[in-house]
């Protein structure tokens, strides 16, 4: 069964992160298996209107401002029109939305299930259940996900905060986790200094990845082993923090901070370690502890969300988020590194460049897209009655959104704009054949003015 | 197929186990745990402790009889003046003992502030209220009395609201409920005939929410017991001055005073069952310090 498939979510490239690269890797393979994929996002500065990226994967940036955290702002209906004439243009049959934050995302998945379209949501991201803030989203996922044909999470601790947090069925929801680019995160045991030993970091410095802790922690490894250095990549606001530490214990010439990092120098940063320690607070799968391992490094992390399932044990010591815990682990994984009581770093890459790989991913999520397109849809009193269950109040209100969106819908489908007036693609065939071809310039104008 | 089965499943990510993606093994949500940290109530602590609300009530009611009263000539201005500044050094010289009190076994008595700075303080306060009362008599004569009244009335629930009660929570804040307590006296006070009436109500009002709640939390940190009898003793007066003016508002504060002290503890008791506080461990980790 060949589908076509619409990625959503406001983030996507030139953005950089987890989820933007997700899409795009996902829909590469998926692109692979012979499928049609379209992305959609948000416009990025001069990035508007339709882009090719590689092996013909379209991109449609559209005219929404972001309003905060890179995100649309929430407006329901506006999205409407632009979103359908996408959906029916590219003759959509899933749509595919990204990450919990992502307010694209969740209505372009509501006016595909409007239009009777299947959807399918990716979660990357935990969520406690305390706070103001939390109890909102988590309705708003609630809303969003009662009528999703089928969940994504990235790990099995993801999988039972989304059931929780949305009150949906374990059963529609697959546990597919995060892969990394085995061609990218190569070990290179040569860019290691002989006589020293690198403990590395790379992440944002905020609180949610524990640099108060790493502040802690560092100044107890550098006096007990001379020999250590730690370099630390990323960017963030608890920058000042590391600094301040450095300073204060004269560890100018021990620590070393990089700035922000290019995702494409990220592995030639981490092969330059022996360790890589990982602070997180909280996690849904942790990238970065796969990343380090598929360069070969020994990995020391907390325990916190989706990490204890991520890597084999050997590969990985776990610690608990406080000081003295993740001192004496990090101290055993010094110790045993010194000993040679390792995995060697080429036998963990090829091991775990086979366990995670996007094709694997594609395939995986390739069994969802089947499965949903041969559920039979909800029909709108079914949808209705959905939104209904969801709360006291909030359930009258999501009823009273949904009918105004058919509504909506309707007035689309007989006066603005009716379905025949909107003219289909060209079929992306023949692009597929001619692998890393770039369209040529008639190609991306006729597209180009398709938008507008 | 039976042989298979037979494996326990694992939750992890790293093998591929021979189940469909989305399996739900019998240990979905194993880890789940509910209501960690739940407070239990006892019934009387949080009818004790719920004088502290109704203690600020009946100040406020206390204010607007002493409003009424004089507004109804049946007190002087010159004699409020008098209990106030009675009843200031009184308060004064409780709360110094209360201070003495506590600070037996500590030594600090750096941060303690000496009675000629309390006195200037006092000195200065009366003296600028004194100095103003003609203004603020005058300030919002212009102002129908059914606006003033209103205005009175949000400004005095505003106080109620945004009282310090003790609880850290966002709504709390002491300035702003002492501004808006004030502000309602300077609005009651234009209705009244002279400045000298004036001086008298921002006076009292100064008094009965900014130093008399402040005297009540050192009370009742120091003395649990006596804090008690305080609540009655308050409440009792307040109920006995608003008998005097109206029987209505008297009857609503008796009814009040019930459901605040006897209903809403039973209430918040019986709620705590629908509590339902889910952590597991996607829960963000808290930073032990150890």
């Amino acid at each position: 069964m060949k589908h076509s498939i619409c990625m959503v979510s406001d983030f996507f490239y030139p953005n950089m992160g987890g989820v933007e690269s997700h899409i795009y890797q996902l829909s590469q393979c998926v692109l692979e298996r012979g499928h049609k994929v379209v992305v959609v996002t948000h416009a990025y500065g001069e990035k508007r209107g339709v882009r090719y990226l590689s092996n013909g994967l379209k991109a449609y940036y559209l005219p929404f401002t972001p309003f905060y955290n890179q995100c649309i702002l929430p407006t329901i209906f506006t999205t409407f029109p632009l979103l359908r004439n996408i959906f029916i243009r590219e003759q959509i049959t899933i749509v595919h939305g990204h990450s919990a934050f992502s307010t694209l995302a969740h209505e372009a998945m509501f006016h595909a299930s409007t239009m009777g379209l299947r959807t399918v949501f990716t979660d990357h991201s935990l969520f406690g259940f305390a706070d103001a803030s939390s109890i909102l989203t988590n309705k708003v996922l609630q809303f969003s996900l009662s009528e999703t044909n089928h969940v994504i999470c990235v790990s099995h601790t993801s999988k039972e905060n989304t059931v929780l947090r949305a009150s949906i069925r374990p059963q529609v929801v697959s546990v597919i986790p995060n892969a990394v680019d085995g061609t990218m995160f190569t070990p290179d045991p040569t860019q290691r200094p002989k006589d020293k030993m690198n403990i590395v970091m790379v992440s944002r410095l905020v609180y949610r990845k524990g640099m108060d802790l790493l502040a802690a922690v560092i100044p107890q490894i550098c006096s007990m082993h001379p020999d250590v250095q730690f370099i630390i990549g990323g960017e963030g606001p608890k920058r000042i923090v590391l600094e301040e530490m450095r300073e204060s214990n004269d560890l100018h010439d021990r620590v070393h901070l990089l700035g922000a990092i290019n995702h494409k120098d990220v592995r030639n940063v981490l092969v330059q370690g022996d360790i890589l320690i990982n602070t997180s607070l909280t996690e849904a799968f942790c990238i970065a502890i796969v990343e380090a391992a598929c360069c070969g490094l020994s990995v020391v992390s907390t325990r916190v969300g989706g990490t204890p399932e991520v890597l084999p044990p050997d590969l990985v010591y776990f610690s608990e988020p406080s000081v003295k815990d993740l001192v004496h682990t990090l101290n055993r994984a010094i110790e045993d590194r010194k000993r040679g009581k390792f995995v060697p770093p080429f036998e963990a890459h090829e091991r775990i460049k086979k366990i995670y790989t996007w094709r694997d991913v594609a395939k995986r999520t390739e069994i969802v897209y089947n499965s949903v397109m041969n559920k039979v849809p909800n029909d709108s009193g079914e949808r209705l009655a959905s939104f209904y269950k969801c709360g006291p109040l909030s359930g009258k209100l999501f009823v009273i959104a949904a009918v105004l969106n058919m509504f909506l819908l309707w007035v689309l489908e007989t006066f603005w704009q009716p379905r025949e007036d909107i003219e289909n693609t060209t079929d992306l065939k023949p692009l597929q054949n001619f692998r890393f071809r770039r369209p040529s310039k008639e190609e991306r104008t006729t597209n180009d003015s398709h938008m507008t | 197929m039976a042989a298979r089965r037979e494996i326990k499943w694992r939750k992890i990510l790293y093998e591929h186990q021979n189940v469909p993606d989305n399996y739900v093994d019998e240990s979905f949500l194993e880890e789940m745990k509910k209501n960690l940290y739940i407070r239990n109530y006892e019934y009387w602590s949080v009818v004790k402790a719920s004088g502290e609300i109704t203690q600020q009530i009946s100040s406020m009611c206390l204010f607007i009889v002493s409003f009424i009263y004089m507004d109804d000539k049946r007190l002087l201005p010159d004699t409020l003046v008098l209990i106030t500044i009675a009843v200031s050094v009184v308060g004064y010289i409780v709360s110094k003992l209360v201070d003495k009190f506590t600070t037996v076994d500590s030594s600090d008595d750096k941060n303690q502030r000496t009675v000629l700075e309390d006195l200037k303080t006092f000195v200065m306060f009366t003296g600028f209220s004194y100095c103003l009362s003609p203004v603020l008599a005058s300030l919002t004569e212009t102002i129908s009395t059914d606006t003033i009244y209103a205005m009175t009335t949000v400004m005095l629930l505003a106080n109620l609201a945004f009282h310090n009660y003790g609880v850290q929570a966002a709504l709390v804040s002491e300035a702003f409920s002492l501004n808006a307590a004030i502000f309602a006296s300077v609005c009651l006070a234009s209705r009244l005939p002279t400045s000298w009436h004036a001086f008298a109500t921002v006076l009292f009002s100064l008094q009965i929410f900014g130093l008399w709640p402040r005297l009540r939390h050192k009370i009742k940190e120091t003395f649990p017991a006596v804090n008690v009898a305080l609540t009655v003793v308050l409440g009792s007066l307040t109920l006995l001055a608003l008998f005097t003016v109206s029987m209505v508002p008297a009857v609503v504060f008796i009814l009040g005073h019930v459901f605040i002290t006897f209903i809403c503890p039973a209430w918040l008791i019986s709620l705590q069952p629908l509590k339902n506080n889910i952590h597991g461990p996607w829960d963000e980790a808290v930073i032990k310090n150890d």
